[in-house]
C-alpha cells in the first residue's frame, strides 16, 4: 500500500524535483505536495485503487499529512469495508 | 479629490451612501432612468476621482499599450466608472426572484449550457472579474441552474476595511447575491483543502460551478500559479479549474456578461465548452486567451484597472519601483 500510494504521489503530484526520493513521513502539506486540487486527485485515485468512498468529513489534514498517515487511514477504514462486503 | 487620507474617508461615505441609499432607490426606478442616473454617478466620479482616474487611465496604458491612445483610455476610464456604477443598481435589482433585472438580461448560449449538463458531470462556468459577473452568477439559479460559486468576497481579505466596512459590505453586496444562489460560496482561503473535493461533489450532482479565473494569486498559492499569454503580456494565473475539469470530466465553459450600450440591457454569453485535455498549462492558456480577448473588446468592464496592485501581482505591470527606474532610465537615455 505504502509504496502504491508513494509512487502515485511521486509521479504525478509532486512538482519539485527536490522533493523526491519521498519519505514515508515526509509532510505532504508543509512541503506543498498536498493542496485542495491535488488531495482531489490523490482521493479520486485512492477512491478507484482501493474500492472506497472518502467522505467530506475525512478530508482532514491528520488523514493526509503523509504517506504513513493515509495508509493508517486506509487501514482504519478496512474494517468498515469489510463489513460492509459481508 | 487626491489621494489623501480625507480624500479616501469621502470616497469611502460616498460609496456607502450611494450603496445603501442611491442605487436602491435607482434600481425601483424605471429601468431607462435608473441606469441613466447610474450614469450621470460615474461621470461625477470620474471628474471628483482625480488619482482614481489618473491611476486607472496609467494602468490602461500600461498593460494595452498602443491599442489605446490617451484619449481612447481616457474613455474607457470614464466608461469604468459608469459601469462600477450601474453595476450597484443590478445587485440592487436582483431583489425578490430577480425579475427585474432578468427582464434586462439575455443569455445567450444556453444551448451550451444545457448540453452539457445533459452530460450528467456538471458544467464549469468559466467567467473574470468583468462587468457585473457576481449578478450574472446569481441570475442563473432563478433561471434554472443552482449555481455554487468558488471564490472570496472581496469584503472579506481588502486590506483596510473594519469590522463594520466589512458587516455593512456582506449585508448590501454579498447577502443579495448569495440569496438568490442558494448555494454558499466555496471560499479557497489557504489551508482549506476540502475547496475541491466541495467542487467536485457539486459537479458529481450535476449542478453548475461558476469561477472567475483571472484573480491575482494569494502568496500562498504563488507556486502552483502559471504565466499565461494575457492582455498583451504574461500573467501569473492559476490553473486549478483545468485540473477540476479533468479530474470530475466537467466540461469548462466561459461565460460573460456584457453591458449594452443603452447601459440597462446586458447580454450573458455563455460559450460551447472548451477542450481541457492533456497539458493543464496548455488547456488553461485556452480558457485565459479566452477572457484576455474578451476584456480586449471591451477593457471597461475589467474591474482590476482600478487596482495597480492586483495588476502588479498578476505581473501585467511591474512593480512601482521598477517603473520609477524605467522612467529614470529613460530620462538619462534621452538626456
Amino acid at each position: 500500500m505504502e509504496t502504491i500510494i508513494k509512487d502515485y504521489i511521486s509521479q504525478e503530484l509532486v512538482r519539485d524535483p527536490e522533493l523526491l526520493p519521498l519519505a514515508d513521513e515526509a509532510s505532504l502539506l508543509d512541503s506543498g505536495i498536498l493542496d485542495s486540487l491535488s488531495l482531489l486527485q490523490l482521493v479520486v485515485f485512492l477512491e478507484e485503487r482501493f474500492a472506497i468512498t472518502v467522505g467530506d468529513a475525512d478530508l482532514l489534514p491528520e488523514n493526509f499529512a503523509s504517506v504513513n498517515t493515509i495508509c493508517a487511514y486506509l487501514r482504519a477504514r478496512e474494517p468498515a469495508k469489510q463489513a460492509a462486503h459481508g | 479629490m487626491g489621494d489623501s487620507r480625507e480624500g479616501r474617508v469621502l470616497r469611502k461615505i460616498g460609496g456607502v451612501a450611494y450603496w445603501a441609499g442611491g442605487a436602491p432607490v435607482m434600481a425601483r426606478l424605471p429601468a431607462a432612468i435608473g441606469y441613466r442616473l447610474a450614469c450621470w454617478r460615474g461621470d461625477w466620479l470620474f471628474r471628483r476621482h482625480a488619482a482614481e482616474r489618473t491611476e486607472l487611465a496609467a494602468n490602461l496604458r500600461q498593460v494595452l499599450g498602443s491599442q489605446l491612445s490617451p484619449a481612447a483610455a481616457q474613455d474607457v476610464t470614464r466608461e469604468w466608472f459608469r459601469l462600477a456604477s450601474c453595476e450597484a443598481v443590478d445587485v440592487k435589482r436582483l431583489r425578490h426572484s430577480a425579475l427585474p433585472l432578468r427582464r434586462l438580461v439575455e443569455i445567450r448560449g444556453r444551448e451550451h449550457l444545457e448540453t452539457a449538463l445533459a452530460g450528467g458531470k456538471g458544467a464549469i462556468l468559466c467567467s473574470a472579474h468583468f462587468g457585473s459577473f457576481d449578478s450574472a452568477f446569481s441570475l442563473l439559479n432563478p433561471s434554472g441552474y443552482p449555481v455554487t460559486t468558488i471564490g472570496r468576497w472581496q469584503h472579506k481579505y481588502t486590506a483596510g476595511l473594519s469590522a463594520a466596512e466589512r458587516r455593512f459590505w456582506a449585508l448590501v453586496y454579498a447577502k443579495p447575491l448569495q440569496r438568490l444562489r442558494q448555494r454558499p460560496n466555496i471560499e479557497p482561503w489557504p489551508g482549506h483543502l476540502d475547496v475541491a473535493a466541495r467542487a467536485a461533489a457539486v459537479l458529481r450532482a450535476n449542478e453548475v460551478v461558476t469561477i472567475c479565473i483571472d484573480a491575482p494569486p494569494l502568496d500562498s498559492d504563488q507556486a502552483r500559479a502559471v504565466a499565461v499569454p494575457f492582455l498583451g503580456g504574461q500573467a501569473s494565473l492559476l490553473p486549478g479549474i483545468v485540473t477540476l475539469a479533468q479530474v470530475t470530466g466537467a466540461p469548462v465553459l466561459m461565460t460573460f456578461l456584457h453591458r449594452c450600450a443603452d447601459y440597462r440591457h446586458q447580454v450573458l454569453e455563455i460559450s460551447a465548452p472548451l477542450p481541457t485535455g492533456g497539458d493543464t498549462a496548455t488547456a488553461f492558456a485556452r480558457c485565459a486567451a479566452e477572457v484576455s480577448a474578451t476584456i480586449t473588446r471591451s477593457p471597461a468592464h475589467w474591474r482590476y484597472w482600478a487596482s495597480t496592485t492586483d495588476l502588479v501581482t498578476l505581473g501585467l505591470v511591474p512593480p512601482l519601483r521598477d517603473r520609477s527606474a524605467a522612467v529614470a532610465r529613460s530620462v538619462a537615455v534621452a538626456s
